[in-house]
């Protein structure tokens, strides 16, 4: 897995923040930290999809410097808390696979467009690999977008008509406007 | 000798205890003069003192404490002495401004130790947020003592809770914290490990496991400790305003 040079906060350190604490005001400040920490830890590894059974493999849940582990059903009430702000959304029923977004899907959306305009390269079009992969984008935040989110980032710019989707099993592409 | 008998005699006895009386009124009367001038005297040397010695007691630490204890043995508090020549030295107002900062330090910290501070860690950060002036930076625990029981009039949401060996906790919340509690925070603290457990209470203050867990629910049921149920052993009880990384990050 992502092993990132994060620069863990206390919490990280602090035995309790393994244990789902039953004061409500105690409960919210520990799953404030853990929403704050799981995104920055993403961020940081450019980790775009958590697997909640693989988590104890995942350093983020798992420190064993302290020996302490983050519970399944405690990780998925956290990302089910980071789901209503547009931060992940589970990719199975079950809610074992998640999408994680550091950025959220309309922010990914407003900063591809945002680089499309300014290079002006509306009504061209781009296959998703150039887009996520290309030289031209190496410096952009969404460098190496992984491609689903990078689809579902479009799909909301398809829906303002800024663009769209053209995805055949051999082509992958988009048009924008 | 035989005692006259006789009416003059008692007139005589009369007039003597009349002599007496106003005599003794009188050297009371001096007495109270005496003592008046010798308050009022002092009164004046003590403003004279605090005046001449103004700057000196907003910039030394030491000089400030003795100062306190000075007025203290008159019966006098600058503190709350609002009105007169005290308001003017605004000495009060030194203390005031104080409290003001120790109330935003407890409330910005109040995120991470759910309202209990140690007295150390308040004063570092509250010496921090102060300007790089040197009499900015002397302020010693005695002053954040003071500055922080001026706090209580406030009500039960500020406390200065002793612990240990002239330890102190402040708590910014409200809600009552009894002698077990601050008994269970001195064990945590000495233990040096953040944490209690109810066996390591019976082994060092030989509690009942009930009267234990009574307070140790308490304390996280304010907010102040959390529980770990992942060691192996029993259940631990966390304080984080005694866990050393938590009191040094920023």
């Amino acid at each position: 897995m992502v092993e990132t040079n994060i620069e863990w906060p206390w919490q990280y350190n602090f035995p309790p923040f393994f244990t789902l604490q039953l004061n409500p005001e105690t409960r919210a400040k520990q799953f404030q930290a853990w929403k704050n920490l799981i995104l920055d830890y993403c961020k940081k590894g450019k980790l775009y999809i958590i697997d909640v059974r693989e988590s104890s493999h995942i350093a983020l849940f798992n420190n064993s410097n302290i020996n302490r582990k983050l519970d399944q059903s405690v990780i998925i009430s956290i990302l089910s808390e980071l789901q209503r702000t547009g931060h992940a959304a589970p990719v199975d029923k079950s809610k074992q696979r998640w999408e994680i977004y550091w950025h959220t899907l309309d922010e990914w959306a407003n900063m591809i467009y945002d680089c499309i305009s300014s290079r002006g390269l509306q009504n061209s079009v781009l296959t998703l690999y150039e887009l996520s992969q290309g030289e031209d984008v190496q410096n952009e935040e969404f460098y190496g977008i992984q491609h689903e989110v990078l689809v579902k980032a479009l799909q909301i710019l398809e829906k303002d008509r800024k663009c769209e989707l053209i995805l055949s099993d051999s082509d992958e592409g988009v048009k924008f406007f | 000798m035989r005692r006259r008998a006789g009416l003059g005699a008692i007139q005589k006895q009369k007039l003597e205890q009349e002599k007496y009386k106003d005599k003794g009124n009188e050297i009371q009367e001096n007495q109270f003069e005496q003592i008046t001038k010798q308050l009022e005297f002092f009164k004046v040397n003590l403003e004279e003192f605090a005046s001449k010695h103004k700057n000196e007691i907003k910039k030394n630490p030491e000089f400030r404490r003795q100062f306190q204890e000075m007025c203290a043995s008159i019966g006098v508090d600058p503190l709350s002495s609002g009105k007169g020549f005290w308001s003017v030295l605004g000495i009060g107002d030194f203390y005031y401004e104080l409290a003001i900062q120790v109330v935003e330090v407890c409330l910005a910290t109040n995120d991470k130790n759910g309202g209990l501070i140690s007295l150390e860690e308040l004063r570092e950060r509250l010496i921090k947020a102060r300007g790089k002036r040197k009499e900015h930076q002397e302020i010693s625990k005695d002053d954040l003592l003071r500055a922080s029981q001026k706090l209580r009039i406030f009500g039960s949401g500020f406390n200065v809770i002793p612990y240990g060996k002239g330890k102190y906790m402040i708590q910014s919340v409200p809600g009552e914290l009894s002698m077990d509690h601050s008994a269970i925070l001195t064990q945590a603290s000495a233990s040096n490990r953040a944490y209690v457990t109810v066996s390591f209470l019976k082994q060092e203050l030989n509690w009942e496991r009930e009267r234990s867990e009574n307070a140790l629910d308490h304390l996280v049921n304010q907010g102040l400790a959390w529980i770990d149920l992942q060691d192996v052993h029993e259940k631990r009880y966390y304080f984080p305003s005694l866990f050393n990384e938590c009191v040094n990050t920023s």
